[in-house]
């Protein structure tokens, strides 16, 4: 099992239960978590810890939430990688991704996962990125 | 035989059919819609009405029996009414979005209101919202497009015994679904992609990666890199008006070198591979005391199935990766170095008759250090797309050989894309391995064919090897349970997830009889036959890839690269 010991890792999502489970799961791989469930608890943490890579849910109080955190998490730590984990497709029907040059340049996401996902799938995009 | 009268005509029956199956046999045209051929009647969406003299009301032809003597108009004015009325109550609450549709020109629905000639909206209904699964990485769902017809249920419970959507609510509240509504990547579907060629609508398509394609061919960085499976290339024709069971391997490799791929090579290169490292790895198991039966690896549906369903049989299979993930592997992990390219720049696209391919080049299991072995995998249909928007015309292609050195394949690994031609590879390559010999006779006909399993015992000089070839899952169920029972007489069994194998697979064309699945399996069988080398161990590039880098089957290198373990599967996150 990969092993991400003294790795921080920022998550932002409204939906404790998933929150929970994923804190659950990442703290196996030797993360150590930091969580918020609001855009702007999300925002302070931007400001106040340096993580190693963050996972941001799409909506959240206000419904491009995410995208916000991306930008302010790429203007105050360009070089961390992000994640955007967001069910919007079903939501709203509403397709994003990062796939093209010109798709990154405003989601500023380095990956996009569609919900519900399973565990394996983010810990190999952490893989990834980290 | 009885004798029944269609629209004033005479007509064999036999006695208990119903009367759908006699007027087919008649040559007689009754549009269906939730009929499946070889299933019982489910009489569920009543397009099949036909008027029977003395009957008050009209009956549905597929669940209804003959009787000596019966009348029956199929289209009579009433019979034709009342299926102008049901596609139109369908129609008043399907979304009106036909031309962004995946299915748009190739839609059960679409067709039968063109054929009917439904032309107003004689009904306005609430049209459903529900909600687009985009989660998985093989299958979309988009169950506001359902028309509730059931044959992706049916198929997926009765054929393939997986049951990962049925019905749920009631009435006008009814829709298709996983358990308790999630979305299809965590349920225990298996990606097989069956229920998209059963979806008369596009409420079931496969999640394409079209895009990641173009935007890698477009990015001057990336060396784009293409493997095709067996049994595209004998499939590829029928979607450009090319009768069924012609080969347009050549063509088809053209193609693709004008689409811009740099390389292209010809994933029946790592069947061969697949067969020298497994037939090593069941003549291992077989003098060592490993687990027997042996199961096959290389169907990426049928091993999530044991993951979901049968974990106790998961050291029964083969730690090899399939063909698919061989080529990726060499590719990236051998070949990139040798050619002095950074594997970080490679993008290796699969071209698949298999939606499953997706869900499997996305394993973590799958690659090293965060690089994927796979990294896009586009099913035969959408070869076919992208070709056509691109405007490639497939009768003027230039017809083109795969690149060295995973261009070279045998017929061997040529006939994997058919059910029952891993093991016919297998038992060619073991018989050599075990004697110095080859076969006499290489073709293997007890393993040919479309039945759902075969089974034999074959002689490899003194040793008595029991076999059995399995397509489809249901049938694959059927033989656990006996192995689950106690039957011992099995030491290697060959299992596809799709009835028939690759060739029927969920990639392939949408709405095709199985006169094309037999037409695509004779075209492999006649490719073998007039093979110049039919055997994966007389392949001269697999036997310098071992000479030059992976030394021997199950040596280290070969562990590194070409085996895995599969693990049962656990959900806790969702």
């Amino acid at each position: 099992m990969a092993d991400f010991t003294g790795k921080s890792i920022l998550l932002v999502d409204d939906d404790v239960d998933l929150l929970t489970g994923l804190v659950f799961q990442l703290k196996r791989l030797g993360f150590d978590t930091v969580t918020a469930e609001t855009q702007r608890d999300g925002e302070r943490l931007i400001d106040e810890t340096t993580p190693d890579i963050a996972v941001f849910d799409l909506m959240l109080e206000h419904l491009d939430a995410g995208f916000t955190l991306c930008h302010r998490m790429k203007r105050k730590h360009p070089g961390t990688p992000v994640i955007l984990l967001t069910g919007v497709t079903a939501e709203t029907g509403l397709e994003f991704d990062t796939v093209t040059a010109d798709e990154r340049s405003w989601v500023k996401a380095d990956a996009m996962l569609a919900k519900p996902i399973r565990f394996e799938q983010l810990q190999r995009e952490i893989e990834r990125l980290l | 035989m009885i004798e029944i009268e269609v629209n004033g005509r005479t007509v064999e029956a036999e006695p208990g059919e119903m009367i759908l199956h006699a007027l087919q046999r008649a040559g007689v045209k009754v549009p269906t819609l939730c009929h499946i051929e070889d299933l019982a009647a489910s009489g569920a969406c009543r397009i099949c009405v036909v008027e029977v003299e003395g009957r008050p009301g009209l009956v549905p032809s597929c669940a209804f029996p003959v009787a000596p003597g019966m009348k029956v108009r199929t289209h009579s004015q009433r019979a034709v009414a009342a299926r102008q009325t049901i596609v139109e109550l369908l129609l008043a609450n399907h979304p009106d979005d036909c031309l962004y549709c995946i299915r748009n020109g190739n839609c059960r629905l679409q067709g039968l209101a063109e054929e009917l000639g439904v032309r107003q909206r004689r009904y306005v209904g609430m049209k459903d919202e529900y909600k687009l699964d985009i989660s998985s990485p093989s299958i979309v769902r988009d169950p506001s497009k359902c028309i509730l017809c059931g044959r992706c249920v049916r198929v997926c419970e009765e054929v393939q015994a997986v049951g990962a959507i049925d019905f749920i609510g009631r009435g006008s509240q009814a829709t298709v679904g996983t358990a308790f509504n999630e979305g299809l990547n965590v349920s225990s579907c298996v990606n097989c992609g069956q229920c998209i060629k059963a979806c008369p609508t596009g409420a079931l398509a496969e999640k394409t990666y079209i895009r990641e394609v173009l935007a890698a061919l477009q990015d001057p960085e990336m060396v784009v890199v293409a493997q095709h499976a067996p049994a595209v290339s004998v499939t590829l024709g029928e979607l450009f008006g090319v009768a069924p069971g012609t080969d347009i391997d050549g063509v088809m490799v053209g193609a693709l070198r004008q689409l811009g791929f740099d390389y292209v090579f010809d994933t029946s290169f790592t069947a061969d591979l697949t067969i020298m490292e497994e037939t090593s790895e069941l003549i291992h198991r077989i003098q060592g005391g490993g687990a027997l039966p042996m199961l096959t690896s290389c169907s990426p549906g049928w091993v999530k199935f044991i993951e979901e369903f049968y974990p106790e049989f998961l050291p029964n299979v083969s730690t090899c990766k399939s063909p698919q993930q061989m080529m990726g592997a060499v590719i990236k992990r051998f070949w990139a170095e040798r050619m002095g390219i950074d594997p970080g720049r490679v993008f290796s696209v699969s071209i698949m008759p298999c939606t499953a391919k997706k869900f499997e080049a996305e394993r973590p299991e799958m690659g090293e250090e965060g690089l994927a072995d796979v990294d896009a995998v586009l099913t035969t249909r959408e070869l076919a797309q992208v070709i056509r928007q691109r405007g490639l015309d497939m009768a003027a292609a230039q017809a083109d050989t795969a690149d060295t050195p995973f261009g070279e394949r045998s017929t061997a690994g040529k006939i994997f894309g058919a059910t029952g031609g891993v093991m016919e590879a297998a038992v060619r390559t073991a018989h050599y391995m075990l004697t110095g010999r080859e076969l006499d006779d290489l073709a293997i006909p007890v393993l040919r064919g479309l039945e759902g399993r075969k089974e034999a015992t074959v002689k490899i000089g003194p040793t008595e090897v029991g076999v059995a070839v399995v397509s489809g899952l249901g049938n694959a169920r059927t033989l656990l349970d006996e192995l689950r029972d106690g039957r011992r007489d099995l030491h290697f069994i060959e299992v596809m997830a799709c009835p028939g194998g690759c060739i029927s697979g969920g990639g392939q064309p949408i709405d095709v009889d199985l006169s094309a699945v037999r037409g695509r399996m004779q075209a492999l069988y006649t490719l073998d036959a007039g093979g110049k080398m039919r055997t994966s161990h007389a392949n001269a590039s697999v036997l310098r890839l071992y000479e030059e880098f992976l030394g021997e089957p199950l040596g280290h290198k070969s562990h590194e690269l070409l085996h895995t373990h599969y693990a049962a599967r656990e959900e806790v996150v969702r």
